[in-house]
């Protein structure tokens, strides 16, 4: 419905088509560019695994919805909440699947979803009423366990610097595992995150000792002693009485030589 | 060259002071305001029976991302509803007759009315921040409570210093989560989104007949642009099983419509995790320019609008 | 001898010749209409000059080409055929407009702005700020006389503030043409004769006036010269002097009443030179209403200048 002259319409849609099309391979690069800095910063640069990929394969509905993905990702964790209570496990397995496909990084998901799955589901299937046989008992409760560790291990994949996940993990090696090398592994781990609380760097001497081996347990809290600065070891936190008693210990357990000791007197 | 910046000035302003006396947007913005405040209560659905610390990991991100997630809802209302507006209401009264009559060229005109509508956006998302920041602040407030009461049940904890060490990064974790500086990053990336989405309908409200149809296309054109992504890497990576009327349309997708996925990235912000400035400085040159270039194009086709 | 000649001519022309304010050649501007497939012609082809200093009135039915005049010279549209000048300038070019005024038929302002806003906003526009703004604004609600409107918006105004308000953003910046497009519409005739005193007082500055108007005796009071419109065609030019003057007859005021018997004799006396004594009519020289309304409402001690809205 224009009225203006031809010469003047021709000119704007080419004006437009110019700036559009100078435009368009720049903007192609750019988002190219964004998207490549932002899986790695979203995946950390870890190669996404084939298990990953398939989470994600509802790629168009994701991709629809991502707009909002955190917010789809909290409502549906809602849900888990209400799947416990309802008893349905696997239900709840699967809902806390979608929530750690959503938002993989949210390390929230995987923390509390392990343990929903190793803890809370694993003793109620292990208590279940419903099975008299105490051996399918005993096994649907391993099963759990050892679903909410696939949960832990995948999500430390994904959130490797949360020391939660590693504390959690190692938590779940040590007393329903009861496999304290491991778990000593872990808790060393998770010390070395940030923001990690002082008390777990004297856990992995702790699982070694469950673990029964001395000299393991004991070249961990010589190499405690000796990481912490004079400075440190001062510092409540760090605990230095606990530290200096346990290494007597096992210095005298073991029969270490006087002049190799960490404490010869 | 300062002339035509001042007039520009001029007409943001006065566009602001329209849309900040009309009671419709106080209306909007109160709600908002109310419902950002409102996702400390969703929080409360978290998962029971969990130690402190944990629980409210899960319930600061929800307070976060409904939060924030209000926040980017409501400014993409305002922003769609005020700029879709912005020409058919100074046609509808004619006032921008008068406007042209001065000395104004229109391609100030145009520029000057979505300046308001950036300073409009921003007051907008300033106070929507502000009651976000008050939210998060209450429940900081309730976490800690939580963690000392939780302590208090230990008896007499305050005298080792062990426990005492405990507390402490317990509390300190709450308070570093809800306190996290990169929040400023998340809602300046959520700005430069709805700021992105007014120049999409600015640009569409140029040749449109009617607000509605603005409307209705910007929201059509914001959906698909989420998809962007995928059109993308479709289009250049396509097999030989696409046909050309797919490869056209997926590739007229790829060059034309924005990427606002890559504004998601704020959910990791959210989710704690950090996002350097570098990115995010990246991400707001990349939505800066895409402005610049469909304002460019919105005056090319308003220069010669009939009015 | 013969080049001194010359050029006495040429700077005798220079200084009769004034400067054109508005030129228009062929200028025509067409809107098809797609759903009946016919085109309309809002303006056909006009022809137009209006002399620096003049006050130029647009006349004609609705619907002529006197709005698509207006918005053509004041650059808001684009012609489809033919020129347009704005003392010598494109009328959508900056320069021009910055020398324009324009008084819109209808209120076409901010109504949630008041009448100081109103006129600090559209002089900014116009390149005017600071304490030169200030003054001119003092300067402008005396002279349209709105003191006691200037702090409320302009959605209280009543039609005559608006065109108050109107004449005074069309003046913020001093320009040297106005265009006024109804001016007195709406306006009670107390404020149509301040108004029309208005556009005289502007002529007496120099400025020139181009107005529209239904109102055909105010027509009559302030113009120059009018251009009767018709169906997008310009169809009447010229000064009212001469296009009114009935040339075929003089009218003699003779301030005393006449008895028929008077009437006569003095019909006798006129006929002897010539002019036929039947044609010769004895009328009482009418008032205008206008004249007489005037006459009635200021000899009221306290005329209102303005009727708030009630």
């Amino acid at each position: 419905m224009t009225t203006l002259p031809l010469a003047i319409r021709l000119r704007r849609a080419l004006l437009i088509a110019l700036i559009l099309g100078l435009w368009a391979p720049f903007k192609i690069a750019w988002e190219q560019n964004l998207a490549k800095q932002q899986d790695a910063l979203r995946y950390n640069g870890i190669v996404m695994t084939r298990r990953l990929r398939d989470d994600l394969g509802q790629g168009l509905t994701i991709g629809v919805l991502s707009g909002m993905r955190n917010i789809v990702a909290d409502l549906i964790w809602l849900q888990v909440t209400t799947a416990w209570e309802d008893q349905e496990w696997f239900r709840m397995g699967g809902l806390i699947n979608l929530c750690t496909s959503l938002q993989p990084r949210a390390p929230v998901f995987w923390d509390l979803g392990g343990w929903q799955l190793a803890w809370n589901a694993s003793v109620a299937a292990s208590h279940d009423p419903k099975q008299p046989d105490e051996l399918r008992r005993l096994k649907a409760g391993r099963f759990w366990v050892d679903k909410g560790l696939d949960v832990y291990l995948r999500g430390l994949e994904n959130n490797p610097q949360y020391w939660r996940l590693w504390s959690d993990t190692a938590m779940l090696y040590q007393q329903r595992l009861k496999d304290y090398h491991k778990a000593a592994y872990y808790y060393q781990q998770a010390s070395e995150r940030p923001n990690a609380p002082a008390y777990l760097e004297r856990f992995p001497a702790i699982m070694y000792g469950l673990a029964g081996d001395d000299q393991a347990a004991y070249d961990s809290w010589k190499a405690l002693w000796e990481r912490l600065t004079p400075a440190q070891r001062e510092m409540k936190e760090h605990w230095k009485e606990k530290i200096e008693s346990n290494i007597r210990q096992l210095e005298q357990k073991l029969s270490i030589p006087k002049e190799k000791r960490v404490f010869p007197n | 060259m300062i002339s035509s910046l001042q007039r520009i000035i001029v007409i943001g302003r006065n566009t602001l002071t329209e849309a900040v006396r009309q009671k419709v947007l106080n209306v909007l913005l109160i709600f908002a305001v109310v419902l950002v405040s409102c996702s400390v209560f969703i929080s409360q659905l978290a998962t029971p029976g969990l130690d402190p610390a944990g629980l409210f990991d899960e319930q600061i991100k929800f307070v976060k991302d409904f939060g924030c997630g209000a926040i980017g809802f409501f400014g993409f209302f305002i922003a769609l509803l005020s700029t879709a507006l912005l020409i058919p209401q100074e046609l509808h009264n004619r006032t921008i007759y008068t406007i042209l009559a001065k000395p104004v060229r229109r391609s100030e005109f145009l520029l000057g009315k979505f300046f308001g509508i950036i300073l409009l956006l921003a007051l907008c998302i300033s106070l929507m921040s502000l009651a976000f920041v008050v939210t998060l602040y209450v429940q900081e407030q309730v976490g800690l409570g939580v963690v000392d009461s939780t302590y208090e049940r230990m008896g007499d904890w305050k005298n080792n210093p062990h426990i005492v060490a405990m507390h402490d990064h317990d509390a300190a974790i709450i308070i570093s989560q809800v306190r996290d500086p990169q929040l400023v990053e998340a809602v300046v990336l959520l700005f430069a989104k709805i700021v992105m989405t007014a120049a999409i309908a600015l640009l569409i409200s140029t040749f449109a007949t009617s607000w509605i149809f603005t409307v209705i296309t910007t929201f059509m054109i914001y959906l698909i642009a989420h998809a962007e992504g995928l059109a993308r890497t479709f289009w250049l990576s396509q097999g030989a099983e696409s046909t050309i009327w797919q490869s056209a349309l997926v590739g007229l997708i790829s060059m034309l419509i924005p990427d606002m996925n890559s504004f998601t990235i704020v959910d990791e912000i959210l989710a704690g995790n950090h996002i350097p400035w570098s990115h995010a400085l990246n991400l707001l040159a990349y939505a800066n320019i895409y402005v610049i270039v469909l304002l460019a194009v919105s005056i090319v086709i308003f220069d010669y609008r009939e009015i | 001898m013969g080049a001194i000649t010359k050029i006495r001519t040429m700077e005798s022309s220079a200084v009769t010749a004034p400067t054109l304010a508005v030129e228009t050649i062929g200028l025509t501007k067409r809107y098809p209409l797609t759903w009946k497939r016919k085109v309309l012609v809002a303006l056909d082809s006009l022809n137009l000059q209006v002399k620096q200093g003049e006050v130029f009135g647009l006349l004609g039915p609705n619907g002529s080409g006197k709005s698509t005049t207006l918005k053509l010279l004041l650059g808001l549209i684009v012609a489809s055929e033919g020129e347009a000048r704005v003392f010598g300038l494109p009328p959508d070019s900056l320069d021009a407009r910055r020398r324009v005024g324009f008084l819109p038929e209808n209120p076409y302002f901010y109504a949630f702005l008041n009448g100081d806003e109103t006129l600090r906003f559209y002089g900014k526009l116009c390149g005017v700020t600071g304490a030169k703004l200030d003054k001119r604004i003092e300067e402008l609600i005396d002279l349209v006389g709105l003191q006691n409107g200037r702090e409320r918006p302009l959605r209280s105004y009543s039609k005559g503030m608006l065109q108050r308000i109107g004449l005074a953003q069309a003046l913020i910046h001093d320009p040297d043409l106005l265009f006024l497009d109804e001016p007195t519409a709406g306006v009670d005739p107390l404020g149509s004769a301040q108004i029309r005193d208005l556009i005289l007082r502007l002529k007496k500055m120099g400025k020139t006036v181009i107005f529209s108007s239904h109102l055909l005796e105010q027509v009559q009071e302030v113009a120059d010269r009018v251009a009767i419109f018709s169906l997008g065609k310009k169809v009447l030019e010229g000064s009212l002097e001469s296009l009114l003057t009935e040339n075929q007859s003089t009218q003699v005021l003779i301030p005393a009443e006449m008895n028929a018997e008077q009437q006569d004799r003095l019909r006798q006396f006129i006929a002897r030179d010539g002019v036929d004594a039947q044609a010769i009519r004895f009328t009482r020289p009418h008032l205008s209403l206008e004249q007489l309304y005037l006459r009635t409402v200021q000899a009221q001690p306290d005329a209102a200048k303005d009727s708030p809205k009630p």
